[in-house]
């Protein structure tokens, strides 16, 4: 930059950026070690050692949490922040707010972390943490709502671009089902006890669960890909108004499929009908995004030369159909009752997690980053072999758990001659763990690929400082 | 162009597959012709192994017994498995076509029918597993085939259709897309094919 600094005012607030890259990364890297040390755990039980924090259903909620909160939640703050500066041409409004969401959200994960070690827990699935951190999550939350739509109340151009509105989607519906869900009667500092009881409390907690899936994991991450994607392909999405018709279609159907982790429970059978048929009709919108994306990029193949960021788009897009895909053929009941609570569940999840969330956030990261701090990738070649670590790693996962789910189902479900189950529940358990032993490697293969990328990310950074942009003057017809 | 393509493709293309990646792109073939010859005979190979194995070892999911379907549902499954193979093939090629135009690539439906050859081939010759129908096993070996399965197609796609190999990485991530989803498609018509009574006895 210009040897005088830019006034604050005048120029894009990217350090906050910045930081929440840093911090995503580090997440990323914590969380999916306590992933593969769980999943040694499945395979060697007594790697435990006794130890309570050890245990399986400790780390468990530890892995999912930073994983998805701190990993997840701190790339899609940190990307907001970055593209709604870009598509507003205005920089951040209240930027100190900006910093405190970045710190506090940190410590709420940091904190939140050693509370799931020490045993706090809500036993609420994707919502553990007590009732303290609730309080905490909201006021960051609502935080973030205030830095980013007062970004855009600012705006300098007329029009809020297609990844705004599924940030703004994000930044809504997650402040609302997180409120609901987490009503509570706090007993002690450690402990509280739902506002819902019974069935109610099954539904409203996969309310919540199944759209902290679709607007978080979902809508949040398709809010990056709309700015990132077009960005990096340099041309404008293939068909804006499908984008928008996807965007509504979504928000609207995706708030009915949350029973469909309740199949066969004691919930009411047409809300679990209700449900299924959401559901499927869930994939329209889904797809029409995918194949929005598909199409940005097929006229962008030139730019695979150079920039191995476009790879894990490409891929992300690929298993973003697969999961979405499974995801509604899952929720259809017949299919539902054998895949229900064996590991294909699992492979699911992890199908969208890996190959869709981590890839497309890698890919916007390897474009992010060098411009961040304007210079180039340190090494496009560990980038390349991040792609094929990354491609491996998830393809072994999916596989691995496939194989495990369906024989699990068939099993567990399977009759002998007079109508008795064939096998016990220990025995069909007690043959699983090759495939537990397959889906380590994945983990370790997978892991290995992101420790490879922190260190180009920070062979990049190293001894410079976040560059200062300017936004454009805008003159056009949008102003 | 020529439209016939030498014979031992299949063999030939284990193990030289540059070789037959070359052939391909200056020959136009009948799309009947290479689902006739090559294809149909392929597709018969899994399924076979797979009746062999089932009927004679059981299916062994790991659990203590090994599992036996009664002959005439495995019958019925060995011969809906080689329906699916057909019918995972002709889709595969056809919207492997439909994806040319996007991509610039050759539009000629007997290429990509051969292409969606060249890409099945090491999962057949994978398919020699389901002669002993333990699964951790048959995932163990498939997951190499399948390696090679996606080596041969994003390397051989751009050669074949005549494209640059960037266009033909995104056009080969495409499809498998496509394959990923007809994969589990499978997995969940045949869960719900158990659920409806044909298969092995489940208590649904």
């Amino acid at each position: 930059m210009a040897a005088t600094e830019l006034k604050k005012n005048e120029v894009y607030h990217d350090r906050v950026v910045t930081a929440l890259v840093i911090f995503s990364v580090i997440w990323i890297i914590v969380g999916m070690s306590a992933g593969v040390y769980i999943a040694a755990e499945l395979v060697w039980p007594t790697l435990d050692f006794g130890e309570q924090w050890l245990s399986f259903g400790r780390l468990r909620p530890l892995h999912t949490n930073v994983v998805i909160f701190g990993f997840g939640v701190s790339a899609l703050m940190g990307t907001a922040f970055y593209s709604v500066q870009r598509t507003s041409h205005v920089p951040l409004y209240a930027p100190k707010l900006a910093w405190f969401c970045c710190f506090a959200w940190q410590i709420c994960i940091l904190l939140g972390g050693i509370s799931l070690l020490a045993g706090w827990t809500s036993s609420k699935e994707y919502a553990e943490l007590e009732w303290p951190f609730d309080i905490a999550i909201t006021v960051v939350w609502v935080s973030f709502g205030i830095v980013f739509f007062g970004t855009i109340a600012k705006r300098k151009i007329k029009p809020i671009y297609i990844s705004n509105w599924f940030y703004g989607g994000l930044i809504i519906v997650i402040a609302m089902i997180h409120i609901v869900n987490s009503l509570a009667i706090p007993v002690t500092l450690s402990k509280s006890y739902s506002v819902f009881a019974g069935a109610q409390d099954a539904i409203v907690q996969w309310w919540y669960g199944h759209n902290a899936v679709g607007f978080l994991l979902t809508g949040g991450f398709l809010g990056m890909m709309y700015y990132f994607l077009p960005k990096q392909a340099e041309r404008p999405i293939w068909s804006y108004r499908l984008s928008i018709v996807a965007f509504w279609a979504f928000t609207y159907s995706y708030i009915w499929a949350g029973p469909h982790h309740l199949i066969y429970s004691s919930i009411p059978d047409w809300v679990q009908s209700l449900a299924m048929v959401m559901s499927i009709v869930l994939l329209a919108p889904s797809w029409a995004t995918m194949i929005n994306g598909i199409m940005t990029v097929s006229g962008a193949s030139q730019k695979l030369k150079t920039d191995p960021a476009l790879k894990f788009i490409v891929l992300s897009l690929a298993f973003y159909g697969l999961a979405t895909f499974e995801g509604s053929m899952m929720a259809i009941k017949s299919v539902n009752v054998v895949s229900h609570f064996t590991d294909w569940t699992v492979g699911h999840v992890h199908s969208g997690a890996l190959g869709w969330n981590a890839m497309i956030t890698y890919g916007t990261y390897y474009f992010l980053v060098p411009r961040l701090f304007g210079t180039t990738l340190y090494s496009v070649k560990l980038a390349n072999i991040h792609f094929w670590l990354a491609l491996a790693g998830t393809m072994l996962y999916v596989l691995a758990m496939w194989g495990a789910g369906v024989s699990q189902g068939l099993l567990w479900l399977s009759l002998d001659e007079i109508g008795e189950l064939s096998f016990s529940f220990k025995d069909i358990m007690a043959s699983m763990p090759p495939y537990y032993a397959l889906r380590l490697v994945a983990g370790l293969i997978f892991l290995t690929g992101t420790v490879l990328m922190a260190f180009n990310f920070y062979m990049t950074m190293k001894g410079r400082r976040t560059v200062q942009v300017r936004p454009p003057i805008v003159t056009s017809h949008w102003a | 162009m020529k439209t016939v393509i030498s014979s031992w493709l299949l063999l030939r293309l284990l193990f030289r597959p540059a070789a037959v990646f070359e052939e391909l792109a200056d020959t136009q073939p009948e799309p009947h012709i290479i689902f006739f010859r090559y294809f149909v005979w392929l597709s018969i190979v899994p399924p076979v192994f797979a009746y062999i194995g089932a009927s004679n070892f059981g299916w062994r999911l790991g659990a203590a017994e090994p599992l036996f379907v009664p002959a005439g549902d495995l019958m019925i499954i060995s011969m809906a498995y080689f329906f699916v193979l057909l019918f995972g093939f002709v889709s595969t090629a056809i919207i492997a076509q439909w994806m040319a135009s996007t991509y610039g690539a050759r539009h000629s439906l007997g290429v990509h029918f051969a292409l969606v050859t060249i890409i099945a081939a090491p999962l057949v010759v994978g398919s020699v597993m389901h002669l002993f129908p333990h699964v951790f096993l048959n995932v163990l070996v498939l997951i190499p085939t399948l390696i090679w399965s996606m080596y041969l197609l994003y390397k051989g796609l751009p050669i074949v259709l005549k494209i640059t190999p960037e266009r033909g990485m995104l056009m080969a991530s495409a499809l498998i897309g496509y394959l990923l989803v007809a994969a589990v498609s499978l997995l969940g018509l045949t869960v719900a094919l158990w659920g409806r009574g044909i298969g092995p006895s489940i208590g649904v």
